[in-house]
């Protein structure tokens, strides 16, 4: 089995106010082509670090990462391509020129990047929205562009962290089926980072269980159910008896502060 | 234009003539030396105009306008590198930026006789001056303008392989223009502030000296009809600046 993004023993540590805090510890995992994966714990269990320096925005204070061989040093925007909680677009730019971000950072030229880009916001539904500034955009329209805008770059892997946590529950639900629609016509590697069973469940092909700080990997699970998915499948509902036994225990601690 | 505009632009003309009104009223039965009625504007602007009496306004617009966009220009230049230099050096912006700030807050007109002690009677003095009162806006729009900018987006912008030039080329400065655009735009009245005070302190030339000049020999309605003039200038440059700080706030979002 080949492996394209391989995580093996890494840590990070934060320094705050009241001393060093480890927030991830001992993390290994091998991520194949074209999967699906989630990290799945509680809030502040580390795995959106994990995400930061799988994107080479933070360094790991040891252990390694490489993606397709060569060790993570700094953001590589040929290969990995990030979508955050926040859709952070600019709101000095319209929707179009927003996705077009990353080409022109690449040197694309103006016609080709406004091309590429039209060709992402249509089939998001956001056809006619081209020419909106984000403050004209809706919640959910935000994220899409967002996405569309991680997209453009082409690469490879695409990691999420939480990218429709800020969303109300209806429109969170209708991008996870979204999300499944775009990843069957452009089959990419996902790491995807969330705090929901229920986002875990419908798009993972497999999902890491975090524990809560120090974040380590728990558990990691197969999910071998087709899509579309029915999370009412008895299949399904036994999966999510699984996990939340798994991550339960995690989300008390969480809940009852760093010890 | 809509109706709602054309009424507002109504009640602003109307206030304006009422104004005029009033102060022709009021002023009818007092000594008319002292208290210039605006019925008696016209023929003393068509004294200031054709230098009846009066030295050419020309040269002297000439000075004024060629001193304000000199001290302009170079408060413009100190106050954006300065404000980068604080602003993106973090310890030192810690260090410095509270002295700017209470710098700032001493009324300037007191240094303006060590300025002329330092440059002299000259244009030189009233650039200094006209420097030294728009330099502080902007170099503080700057500051508060790389405060405003948001970090998520920065990080956004590195995370698709910004490097720091890029980051500073096409994060911060779109996200510091509008407030940038207002530094300027503050800048820019308070530099014309400086040089007229300048001038009116003590000068040879420039529009400055004009007024100190009729109004020392009591030409009292020449006086006014300048002031009316320096006002109506000055709202036409700052409409202009206007314009341009819309553009820039539109275009910053």
């Amino acid at each position: 089995m080949t492996t394209q993004i391989q995580i093996t023993g890494v840590s990070k540590r934060y320094h705050t106010a009241s001393g060093p805090v480890l927030a991830v510890d001992g993390v290994s995992l091998a991520v194949r082509p074209r999967e699906f994966l989630t990290l799945l714990g509680p809030s502040g269990c580390g795995k959106s670090t994990v995400l930061a320096m799988l994107a080479g925005l933070v360094t790991p204070d040891g252990g390694e990462i490489r993606i397709e061989g060569v060790p993570v040093s700094g953001p590589d925007p040929r290969k990995v391509a990030l979508v955050f909680q926040d859709p952070g677009l600019f709101p000095w730019r319209t929707a179009l020129d927003n996705v077009g971000f990353g080409l022109e950072l690449r040197g694309v030229d103006a016609a080709r990047r406004r091309e590429i880009a039209r060709g992402l916001l249509e089939p998001l539904g956001l056809r006619g929205f081209e020419a909106k500034y984000p403050r004209e955009l809706s919640g959910g329209m935000r994220q899409r562009v967002a996405i569309a805008r991680a997209l453009a770059l082409d690469t490879p892997i695409v990691l999420m962290d939480e990218p429709f946590g800020a969303l109300d529950e209806q429109t969170r639900l209708l991008m996870g089926d979204w999300l499944v629609d775009v990843r069957r016509q452009t089959p990419k590697t996902v790491v995807f980072v969330t705090h929901s069973l229920h986002e875990a469940i419908a798009l993972s092909d497999r999902i890491a269980v975090m524990t809560s700080r120090p974040g380590r990997i728990k558990e990691l699970l197969e999910v071998a159910l087709p899509f579309p998915r029915d999370l009412n499948a008895p299949a399904a509902v036994d999966l999510r008896a699984k996990l939340w036994e798994a991550i339960r225990e995690e989300a008390l601690r969480a809940m009852d502060g760093p010890a | 234009m809509s109706r709602e505009t054309a009424r507002v632009l109504g009640a602003r003309v109307a206030v304006l003539v009422g104004a005029l009104l009033l102060w022709e009223l009021i002023a009818a039965p007092l000594n008319p030396l002292l208290y210039v009625r605006p019925s008696a504007l016209p023929p003393a602007l068509a004294n200031v105009l054709l230098a009846r009496d009066v030295p050419a306004l020309g040269e002297h617009v000439l000075v004024t306008v060629r001193e304000i966009v000199v001290a302009f220009v170079l408060a413009v230049a100190v106050g954006l590198w300065l404000g980068f230099v604080l602003g993106l050096g973090r310890r030192l912006g810690r260090v410095y930026e509270p002295m700017l700030a209470a710098f700032y807050a001493i009324p300037s007109v007191i240094w303006y006789p060590s300025l002329m002690l330092f440059f002299g009677l000259g244009p030189a003095s009233k650039i200094a001056f006209g420097f030294l009162l728009a330099f502080f806006p902007i170099c503080l729009s700057v500051l508060s303008g790389i405060r405003q900018v948001n970090p998520h987006l920065v990080t956004v912008a590195r995370s698709m392989g910004a490097g720091s030039w890029t980051v500073f080329r096409k994060v911060m400065l779109p996200s510091m223009l509008g407030t940038l655009v207002g530094g300027l735009r503050a800048a820019l009245a308070l530099s014309v502030v400086g040089v007229l005070v300048g001038e009116m302190l003590g000068a040879r030339s420039g529009v400055g000296y004009l007024l100190n000049y009729t109004y020392g020999l009591l030409m009292t309605r020449e006086y006014t009809a300048l002031v009316v003039l320096v006002a109506a200038g000055v709202l036409a440059l700052d409409g202009m600046a206007a314009l341009v700080e819309a553009r820039g706030r539109r275009w910053s979002g």
